[in-house]
């Protein structure tokens, strides 16, 4: 049966010392039935924390989490034990059972060992490409498999909901995109709740419906990966999502200024403000272009190539301390010169703190 | 030692191990070459020259002295022992649970019940030998099995429990919180996980243990005041007579005293060594 689940109010103290370490500050969250939520933070932020109170190895210091109308922790006391939650999780370190068979490993969740469940694990073992592996060790898999075998045994028990905690840190980059679409692939078609949690803003964006940005022990926002990327709430949250240029600007009478450029930006407060534009929203030009404002004349540092585009490194030629980082369809020239142009409606403006 | 080339340095490796082996298998030569000798060569011949008409009289005449308590020690400590590790090892994963236990009273709890299981360890038996004969004389224990075993599961159960726990420590613990969250119960765990990840562990705690109870002399000398009945470390003892000792008895007895662990270490005496490595190197040789 899957779930929807609810936490309200949750709170997280730790005891280090003599001092009290708050981990999570009244985290609210909703993650409906079938959906699946990606929570993205840096190390610290209490990403874990809160995926292990979900999972009920951890107690909340306050605060309820209801699966359905479920109450099944609360301040203190954990009322329903995580072996009765019916929790898939796959962990970082994938937490195979080193002594058993891939097949008992996957097997060992389920209840009932028929004919039935037979059949069932090597349905799930073929879509994740892993039936010839079965009768191995884990330590005879390779990591993609292991990680692989770790999911399967999470979705053989028809989990109530999926919980992954960093699934993809310890893959190769170069098999990472293959596993973030099978995991995709697999949470819709089981049609069960999910929960990824990672540092990677690029698992979330492949895996999650919506992401929740942790920042110092509560979501700082939550919404579509899109909207996270597009229109983030903070420099913080932008930073995080993906990379940033961060220059400051002054708005004036509904006039935002930054470096050479002013855009019209009504719904800002005047005053100095942070500015944030994306290296794919910044392009250098020789010439104006149509839909573009220009942000004066820069000077080129570095152009490198990165597979499909080029990445030039530029400066303001009267501020040689700022550098800016373009995403370009044509290399340019070191020390060569081009008017800096962005694209207005994604100049992003944060308040300065 | 770089001027050496790999064949001389494996050689020289080789000399080392097997001077090493030399050392440790003189008291097993001395005892057996010793023992087939007559009475009057063992006191004319130097110890580490072998007899010129080996026999095996005193192996005979030991042997229906010793016959007895040769079974009762078997009867004793291999069941003991195998019920000391296993109740050991179920302890220490408790401690294990308690510890990684987040509740600050069951971390309390852990502590303090570990300490005195420590205390129970280090304590010296000797300190508490006269309370203990005086419960096993009055629930009529002394010179019975059950007396033997009571006392060696007192004071071998803390000695597992301790040695398992360190074995325990390097358990991961996301495997541990994977089992849970599979629906996996306390004692399934431990059946299923805890016992093959560690069993290097157990193995090793169990020849500690068989080890130290059959060399155990203090213990069946006081709670045994039959000669006959007793265990086999006292009646290997009483070949040394206070007139005399006939020597060439004397080294039968302590060979065929010194059998049954001898043969236990052989056959798993590899798994002695990988427990210990497995605690020097992070549970790595667990797996």
């Amino acid at each position: 049966m899957v779930v929807t689940v609810k936490l309200s109010k949750v709170t997280k103290t730790f005891k280090k010392g003599k001092r009290n370490v708050e981990v999570l500050r009244g985290v609210d969250l909703v993650v409906e039935r079938g959906a699946c939520m990606g929570v993205l933070g840096p190390s610290g932020t209490g990403k874990t924390t809160l995926m292990r109170i979900i999972a009920g190895l951890e107690v909340p210091s306050s605060g309820e989490v209801y699966f359905d109308d479920k109450l099944v922790s609360t301040s203190n006391r954990i009322i329903v034990p995580p072996e009765n939650r019916n929790i898939g999780m796959v962990f970082q370190s994938w937490a195979l059972y080193p002594n058993m068979k891939a097949y008992d490993n996957i097997a060992f969740a389920v209840k009932n060992k028929g004919e039935e469940t037979r059949k069932k694990i090597e349905e799930i073992a073929e879509l994740l490409d892993i039936l010839h592996v079965l009768d191995r060790y884990p330590r005879e898999l390779s990591g993609g498999q292991q990680q692989r075998v770790a999911l399967a045994r999470a979705l053989a028990k028809d989990p109530s909901i999926l919980v992954l905690d960093e699934p993809f840190s310890n893959l190769d980059a170069r098999i990472r995109d293959s596993a973030r679409a099978l995991v995709k692939k697999v949470q819709k078609e089981f049609g069960v709740t999910a929960l990824v949690v990672s540092h990677d803003p690029a698992d979330i964006f492949s895996v999650a419906d919506v992401a929740g940005v942790l920042l110092d022990g509560n979501f700082a926002q939550v919404g579509s990966p899109l909207e996270l990327y597009d229109s983030p709430v903070s420099a913080r949250v932008a930073r995080l999502v993906g990379e940033i240029n961060e220059l400051d600007g002054v708005v004036e009478g509904g006039k935002l200024r930054v470096l050479r450029g002013v855009v019209e930006r009504r719904d800002c407060q005047d005053g100095n403000v942070k500015v944030g534009i994306r290296p794919e929203d910044l392009r250098v030009s020789e010439t104006e272009v149509q839909g573009m404002i220009s942000l004066g004349k820069v000077r080129a540092k570095v152009s490198s190539y990165t597979g499909s585009s080029f990445r030039l490194v530029v400066s303001p030629l009267e501020e040689e301390k700022v550098e800016l980082y373009v995403n370009s369809d044509r290399p340019m020239p070191i020390n060569s010169e081009a008017v800096l142009l962005a694209k207005p409606e994604k100049i992003k403006v944060f308040k300065n703190n | 030692m770089s001027e050496f080339g790999p064949t001389v340095k494996a050689f020289l490796h080789q000399l080392i191990l097997a001077i090493f082996v030399v050392i440790w298998l003189i008291p097993i030569y001395a005892m057996v070459i010793n023992g087939l000798k007559s009475e009057f060569d063992v006191t004319s011949t130097p110890v580490f020259i072998p007899p010129l008409h080996p026999s095996l009289t005193a192996f005979a005449a030991v042997w229906s002295q010793l016959d007895v308590p040769l079974l009762n020690s078997v009867i004793v400590v291999i069941p003991v022992s195998l019920v000391a590790t296993f109740i050991g090892a179920m302890a220490a994963y408790y401690f294990y649970l308690l510890s990684v236990s987040k509740r600050r009273s069951l971390n309390f709890m852990s502590n303090t019940i570990f300490s005195l299981i420590a205390l129970a360890t280090f304590m010296p038996y000797q300190a508490v030998i006269i309370p203990l004969t005086r419960i096993e004389a009055n629930w009529g224990l002394l010179n019975t099995y059950g007396g033997a075993i009571f006392a060696f599961i007192l004071f071998y159960i803390p000695t597992a429990a301790l040695l398992m726990s360190m074995f325990m420590a390097v358990l991961p613990r996301d495997i541990i919180d994977a089992a849970r969250i599979d629906g996996s119960g306390d004692l399934r765990t431990f059946f299923r996980i805890v016992v093959p990840l560690t069993i290097p562990g157990i193995i090793s705690t169990l020849i500690f243990n068989v080890i130290e109870m059959w060399n155990n002399f203090f213990i069946p000398l006081v709670l045994f005041n039959v000669a006959k009945q007793t265990l086999i470390p006292v009646a290997v003892e009483s070949f040394t007579g206070g007139y005399g000792t006939l020597y060439n008895e004397s080294f039968a007895a302590a060979f065929l005293a010194s059998i049954i662990p001898l043969l236990i270490f052989i056959f798993l005496g590899r798994y002695f060594i990988r427990g210990l490595v497995t605690l020097g190197t992070g549970g790595k040789g667990a797996v």
